[in-house]
């Protein structure tokens, strides 16, 4: 970058707030995704909304390119910057601003950590509901921007439906407050939810309104051993009948035997099973624990269960969770190559069945990991590198095997990326979930957020030249 | 042989704890209680020995208002055999009156082992287990970590300051559990079925003859000092500087 550029977001910005030096390049450089060598011009840490605002409308008016960046958690490289850009991380802008104990909502600056905001609201006695493995470290503007999700889906919804007003300052430079904290507000083009899930290319979010709800009381943890993958969606039909669950997640025993092995974790029980179903629950009464115990009941008489366990108290609780959620983390140093699917809740077993065979058929010997958030529809498949494997070598085989299971996916209408958004990871596949004329809207949107596409350009959507 | 497990229901392990505004004591409006972490490892070992075909039967005591028949449940679905509920209302009790409520059970039931933990983690006595032996005139081993039985005898290893004690004790006994000594089982659901059918018996200090005179009050309850945030240093040097002259740790 140029110096001249470099001395004046310094005085914007001051010396805490621009670092040039190759570590934070480093750091602040890529997210969870470690394909991608970090190579950013700079780092920038704003403390306000006006000098976000200031930075873009510099990079406007001099050409140089943006990468907003929260936790760096996310898992499509969104937040990465290997093209020189500048990244505009809001780790500095982490404070809450107001709680309103009324409308059960705060308002927060988006580089609060997710798990920072979980606990305000425990400490007003309320609850926000979305979690998920990364929540201590990731910001709840990158939880907006790529409409997270996460394991309290089924119960309570993506970030978008605690979303209650956003603050952004757009690509052109504009600062839009949008829908002030109203559960309601019939007046047009609900702008707040463009921004939702826009993954940082149509503006970059400063502010968050957010709502809270009612803590659940005596959360209660089943893990259930599932002899195949039909009887998993069986279960959850069974469970919903009788209970609003509030999650309700699968692993394979593989998954398991990892973080058994890898994290000292026990084993929920000894009986062998092929798959896991995990559901929680809010055991608030003695007819709700009774309800629980009758649908695992018809489960083993209908041979759709093997064994299963419930938590006895909320630490037990906690380390059934672990199982579940430690996976992610435990597998990583395997180089695992990461799919997030989804498709409509009664299509996952036909649809993990498919999988599974064209991933056994092509890839015999690969060693093939799944998980998910199977109520909603949403599959986490990865699959190991092989030790001997060069890491080159493996992701061009596994790219191989994407070509098909995204032509599966999208002949049963689901989606290429469920939760992870799109960033550069999966860019090139958008055209398995999204059609011509979806897709050139997207590009339209984008435009006119974004007229010199200086956010997070090639992330999502492929600078096209011809359209500038 | 039988074996008498005692149990004791309180906040969870998981859970923060909030002091009352007036200081007079924890509050639980709300909080979710469980099984005492060394009550579970002492109900496991119980299990396990019952497992091992060393002890026949086992019983599960616990004391306090009705909600500690959840307990006893808990305690059934993980393999006890029956339960025995001192409804002792919402008094507040002393490790002595809860040793002399046990010592009535242990005389009516003549258990060849008693169970405990070696403490709650509330009130954090670490006094039942040891008042129970004197009470009983048993043999006592506090900080179990590993409980073998045979021959009418007990090989009991201790956690003691710096390193492990064995000792040789003649049954019935006393044993306080450590945290090494076991990982308790997750319960099974169709454990937990079986548990709703079990025998739970009541009692109360009246039918047991004892008398709840409290001769401990606590006075006030103050939440420990909160830790102070970190700090981020730029580099290497900053860093040594501080450890150096701010934490004086160098
Ligand atoms: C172990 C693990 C488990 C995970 N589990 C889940 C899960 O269950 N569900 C799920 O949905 N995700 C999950 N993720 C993915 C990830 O944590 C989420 O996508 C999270 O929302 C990313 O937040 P972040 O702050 O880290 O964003 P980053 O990774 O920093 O950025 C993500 C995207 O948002 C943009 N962005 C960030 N901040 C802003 C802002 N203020 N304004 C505009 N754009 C911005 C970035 O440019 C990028 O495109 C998991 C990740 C890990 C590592
Ligand atoms: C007694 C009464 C009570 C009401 N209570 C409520 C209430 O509690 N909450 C509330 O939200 N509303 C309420 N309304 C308002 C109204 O009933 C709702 O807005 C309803 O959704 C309108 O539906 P409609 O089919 O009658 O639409 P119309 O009145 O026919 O049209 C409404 C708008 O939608 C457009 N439109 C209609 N059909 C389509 C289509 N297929 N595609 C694209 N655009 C279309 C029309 O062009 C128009 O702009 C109430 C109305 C009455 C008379």
């Amino acid at each position: 970058m140029n110096p001249e550029i470099l001395g004046r977001l310094h005085n914007l910005l001051g010396d805490q707030g621009l670092r040039t030096d190759p570590l934070s390049c480093q750091t602040y450089g890529r997210d969870w995704t470690k394909t991608y060598e970090p190579a950013p011009s700079a780092i920038a840490l704003p403390t306000s909304t006006a000098q976000v605002q200031a930075i873009i409308q510099l990079a406007n008016q001099n050409g140089f390119k943006l990468v907003p960046s929260g936790g760096r958690t996310g898992l499509s490289g969104g937040a990465v910057a290997a093209q020189g850009e500048l990244v505009v991380s809001l780790a500095r802008m982490n404070k809450i601003l107001a709680f309103h104990a009324q409308d059960r909502s705060l308002v927060c600056e988006a580089g609060v950590i997710t798990a920072q905001l979980q606990q305000f609201a425990e400490t007003k006695g309320l609850f926000y509901p979305v979690d998920f493995a990364s929540a201590g470290s990731s910001q709840i503007g990158g939880n907006i921007a790529t409409n997270a999700g996460g394991i309290k889906v089924i119960r309570y919804g993506l970030t978008r439906q605690q979303v209650l007003g956003l603050e952004i300052v757009t690509g052109k430079g504009e600062l839009l407050k949008l829908n002030h904290g109203l559960v309601k507000n019939a007046t047009g083009y609900d702008l707040r939810h463009l921004f939702i899930g826009s993954e940082g290319t149509l503006g970059i979010i400063t502010q968050a309104t957010l709502q809270l709800l009612r803590a659940p009381e005596n959360l209660t943890v089943l893990v259930l051993g599932v002899p195949e993958f039909a009887a998993l969606m069986q279960i959850l039909q069974r469970f919903q009948a009788n209970l609003d669950l509030t999650a309700f997640e699968f692993f394979s025993d593989r998954a398991l035997h990892y973080v058994v092995q890898d994290k000292g974790l026990a084993k929920p029980f000894v009986t062998p099973a092929p798959y896991y179903a995990l559901l929680e629950f809010e055991n608030d009464s003695a007819q709700r624990e009774q309800a629980a115990l009758q649908a695992f009941q018809d489960c083993i008489e209908q041979g759709f269960v093997l064994d299963g366990v419930m938590s006895q108290s909320q630490t037990q609780a906690k380390n059934l969770w672990r199982l579940r959620e430690m996976i992610s983390e435990t597998i990583a140093v395997y180089t695992p190559y990461k799919n997030d699917l989804s498709v409509r809740v009664s299509l996952v077993a036909e649809f993990l069945k498919a999988v599974d065979q064209i991933v056994t058929e092509r890839y015999a010997a690969f060693e093939v990991i799944w998980y998910g958030h199977i109520g909603d529809g949403n599959l986490h498949l990865n699959i190991l590198k092989p030790a001997t494997m060069d890491k080159a070598e493996f992701f061009e085989h596994c790219a191989a095997v994407n070509e098909q299971v995204f032509v599966l996916t999208q002949s049963l209408q689901g989606s290429i990326s469920a939760e992870h958004g799109v960033g550069l990871l999966k860019r090139d596949y958008l055209a398995y979930s999204r059609s011509a004329e979806e897709i050139a809207y997207m590009r339209a949107l984008k435009t006119l957020f974004d007229p010199h596409w200086v956010l997070n350009p090639n992330k999502l959507l492929s600078i096209d030249t011809s359209s500038l | 042989m039988k074996i008498l497990v005692a149990i004791k229901r309180v906040l969870d392990y998981s859970v923060k704890v909030r002091v009352k505004t007036d200081h007079s004591d924890v509050d639980l409006a709300n909080a979710k209680m469980s099984m005492n972490p060394f009550c579970e490892i002492a109900v496991e070992e119980a299990v396990r020995l019952k497992e091992a075909g060393v002890a026949s039967e086992i019983i599960v005591v616990s004391i306090g208002s009705k909600a500690v028949q959840e307990t006893i449940r808990s305690a059934m679905a993980m393999g006890a055999d029956r339960g025995i509920w001192i409804d002792s209302g919402e008094a507040a009790l002393s490790p002595l009156t809860i040793a002399q409520l046990l010592a009535k059970v242990v005389q009516a039931e003549q258990p060849s082992v008693v169970l405990l933990g070696k403490q709650a983690i509330d009130s954090d006595d670490n006094q039942t287990g040891q008042m129970l032996a004197a009470l009983c005139d048993y043999p006592q081993a506090t900080f179990a970590s590993k409980v073998t039985i045979a021959d009418s005898k007990a090989t009991v290893v201790r956690e003691v300051d710096g390193g492990l004690q064995t000792l040789q004790l003649a049954l019935p006994l006393v044993v306080t559990t450590d945290l090494r000594l076991n990982e308790p089982r997750y319960v099974k659901l169709p454990d937990i079925m079986k548990a709703k059918k079990k025998p739970l018996d009541t009692q109360t200090p009246e039918s047991l003859g004892v008398s709840l005179n409290n001769s401990v009050k606590m006075i006030k309850v103050e939440p420990p000092s909160e830790r102070k945030a970190g700090i981020m240093v730029p580099d290497v040097d900053a860093l040594i500087n501080s450890l150096k002259n701010q934490a004086k740790v160098l």
